[in-house]
């Protein structure tokens, strides 16, 4: 068996090529998971996906790394059996944000330079050809070419992502270990939602299937939403499409929904329903969220939409012909109305 | 009348262009992987013919003298198919360039050599106007003589550009190609592979460093708060980048809490502090025309070709120092005088030798005859030995 990594290490990072290979050295045959001694393994996968798909929360737990890497596969087992799109990316993205909390605690704790380049090696380089290395002067921070850095971040829209706020200096920038994973976030749930969908198993396990239909019954029905009362813009309308495929809004699309619906009329409570479909939906939060620009939170400002400008420098304009001379999306269809 | 003027205007350009590209068609510098660009040329009468290629340097040439374009361009970016419409070319990057034009450096002395002419009858106006008193009509060009002030300010910035794109950027010298547009300003093109890969938007994002756009103080570590404001010091520190240009020009000796805190607090809180890092970014900043960046398939001026604006070459610049762009991109021989009517008095330098016109009709070298009548400052009077 050739663990380069430690076994804790394949425990968090189940996904690894290292860990494939141990199960496979095991000569495991899925039938035995029909077994009575595996059942607390389904269990705990089950718990996790309910976790994380009814709850809304990052599965933390971490047991040994032998039950780790069973219960991970049996996830993605019971994933695949569900076969919900909607259910996967979420799945996938609180997995994502599970891995993204242990490599960034790895990354800042781990004094022994050689297990950290080993982990930015497997993990940055060999899934995702992610050139990180630990800067020499401080071994706190991980240095990356500004390209790769500029491929990632400008998909966020928050300036503290923007080049001109970063370290850079003689074609990198330099990150401490939060941000370098952050980075990669989007490229973890891509890895988790490809392995389920790739996933080519010809016969699942009975005591799997049983707990897979279990937990589908539990899982909320998805919410498709049909606005045809009213005209909607082309960048609502995009937004609404995109949530209606389960697709995780970036923060200023949610913004401008949000704003949107608020200022067209619709209440805090038919606003909140609007993000039920989003991977990482979290009730309590959106309603604080909805709440606050509805100015009944915080500073008691009810935001306005953003204007057309505006969205068209955060990527989030779809004009059509009918959006002519409007310059801001809550003007949309106000002269075919009158 | 005025349309016989701009004939014979054209005529005299079009002979002397196809004459320098006869003699100089060795100035033409092919691109890197020249078959995967896209060319595209002006013709006398402002046509623009884009979704051109050639697939060997010979092919231009002979499409040039065949056609003698007014201007020449080719793609900055690598197409799969360049003559196919734009969205179906297979884009496969593009080199990342930068425009430094005396437009953009605002400087004080502009107004001294700026004139606005009338598109349809010449006439020069040296204040701006919207409509030309003469004629009525509403298209107004603008053109710029630029002086040795202009000259040095475009060559300061276009060496700062240089060295913000090595040191901040990494950007090696040897993929690094600079020029002179062949009219008011300076082009710098990186073809580092690191670079070409980038879509539109990570192109802007490097256009906002180099110009130094919204530079915040929570990049520094400084966020504003009910009490104020809190300082929570970047673990990645103050040694790299604009952190390190706003702490150096701040004069901050020591980054600490305290030092900070004591530093904020003297010039008067968090508002005061950003104003401050705004000022200092917007010196720093290089000016730069961001839209040419930002471009992934924009047609540029192609080195060794003549600029319609002004009847100069663009031309690289190995020595920038010593680089003098009314003498070095000038290719015409000077052994026949023209007589030309001036629109305006002027003054102006060209190979070296100084100029100060003021009748209105003039008898100047080629060269000069080239570069004003370009300019739209001057018309064709008749020829003589």
């Amino acid at each position: 068996m050739s663990i380069i990594l430690g076994k804790d290490d394949l425990a968090k990072y189940p996904f690894l090529e290292e860990a494939g290979n141990y199960i496979r050295e095991t000569h495991f045959d899925l039938d035995e998971f029909n077994r009575s001694e595996f059942l607390h393994i389904i269990e705990r996968a089950s718990k996790r996906i309910e976790f994380e798909l009814i709850q809304g929360k990052v599965f933390t737990d971490l047991e040994k790394y032998d039950i780790e890497l069973f219960t991970f596969l049996v996830s993605l087992i019971i994933m695949k059996y569900i076969n919900e799109d909607s259910a996967i990316k979420k799945f996938s993205l609180f997995e994502a944000m599970r891995v993204e909390r242990f490599l960034v605690s790895d990354l800042s704790k781990e004094k022994d330079l050689t297990r950290k380049n080993l982990l930015i090696s497997k993990v940055f380089r060999e899934l995702f050809q992610l050139d990180v290395e630990l800067d020499p002067k401080n071994n706190h921070l991980f240095k990356m070419n500004i390209s790769d850095y500029l491929i990632r971040a400008t998909s966020f829209n928050e300036e503290e992502w923007k080049l001109i706020g970063r370290a850079v200096d003689n074609g990198y920038v330099y990150l401490d270990g939060d941000e370098t994973v952050r980075l990669i976030r989007y490229e973890i749930y891509k890895l988790m939602y490809n392995r389920i969908k790739n996933m080519n198993i010809t016969k699942i396990p009975e005591q799997i299937k049983i707990h897979a239909g279990l937990i589908k019954n539990k899982l909320a029905p998805v919410i498709r939403y049909s606005h045809t009362t009213i005209d909607l813009p082309p960048c609502i309308k995009k937004a609404l499409e995109l949530l209606n495929k389960n697709e995780n809004l970036p923060h200023s699309a949610r913004f401008m929904l949000a704003t949107y619906m608020l200022s067209s009329g619709k209440s805090v409570n038919d606003v909140i329903l609007l993000f039920q479909n989003a991977p990482d939906y979290n009730e309590k939060i959106t309603k604080y969220q909805v709440e606050h620009l509805a100015g009944k939170k915080g500073s008691q400002t009810k935001y306005s939409v953003p204007s057309c400008s505006k969205l068209v420098n955060e990527n989030l304009c779809y004009a059509t012909i009918d959006c002519r001379g409007i310059t801001n999306p809550i003007q949309f269809g106000r002269k075919n109305r009158k | 009348m005025k349309k016989e003027i701009t004939i014979k205007n054209n005529e005299f350009i079009f002979t002397l262009f196809k004459e320098y590209y006869f003699k100089n068609i060795e100035n033409l510098k092919p691109p890197i992987e020249m078959q995967n660009r896209e060319f595209g040329i002006m013709t006398f009468d402002s046509k623009v013919i884009r979704h051109l290629s050639f697939s060997k340097l010979g092919n231009l040439k002979a499409y040039i003298f065949q056609n003698v374009p007014s201007d020449i361009f080719c793609s900055n970016a690598y197409y799969q198919f360049p003559t196919f419409p734009i969205n179906e070319k297979g884009w496969k990057g593009a080199d990342m360039i930068f425009d430094i034009d005396l437009n953009d450096l605002l400087l004080p002395c502009q107004k001294e050599h700026t004139f606005y002419i009338c598109s349809n009858c010449h006439v020069v106006f040296r204040d701006l106007t919207k409509i030309c008193h003469e004629c009525q009509n509403t298209k107004i060009l603008k053109n710029t003589i630029p002086c040795f002030r202009c000259i040095r300010a475009l060559k300061k910035e276009t060496k700062n550009l240089t060295e913000f794109l090595k040191k901040d950027f990494g950007i090696k010298e040897e993929n690094m190609e600079v020029s002179f547009s062949g009219n008011t300003g300076f082009h710098v093109v990186v073809f580092q592979n690191n670079y070409l890969m980038l879509d539109s938007k990570a192109r802007s994002d490097i256009v906002g460093y180099v110009m130094g756009k919204n530079l915040s103080p929570e990049s520094l570590g400084v966020r504003n708060d009910k009490q104020g404001y809190k300082i929570k010091i970047p673990l990645s520190g103050y040694s790299y980048g604009w952190r390190k240009r706003i702490i150096q020009k701040m004069k901050i000796s020591e980054v600490s809490n305290d030092y900070l805190n004591k530093f904020i607090k003297k010039i008067g809180g968090y508002q005061s502090f950003k104003n401050e890092i705004d000022k200092i970014a917007s010196d720093l900043g290089l000016r730069i025309d961001p839209q040419v960046t930002t471009d992934i398939h924009r047609i540029f001026r192609m080195v060794g070709s003549l600029n319609s604006k002004s009847g100069l070459s663009k031309i690289i610049c190995n020595n920038l120092d010593q680089f003098d762009p009314m003498t070095d991109s000038c290719f015409f021989d000077d052994d026949i005088n023209i007589d030309i009517s001036l629109n305006t008095p002027l003054k102006f330098s060209i190979k070296g030798k100084k100029y100060h016109l003021d009748k209105s009709i003039s008898t100047v070298p080629v060269s000069v005859a080239v570069y004003l009548i370009s300019k739209k400052l001057a018309n064709i009077a008749s020829c003589s030995s």
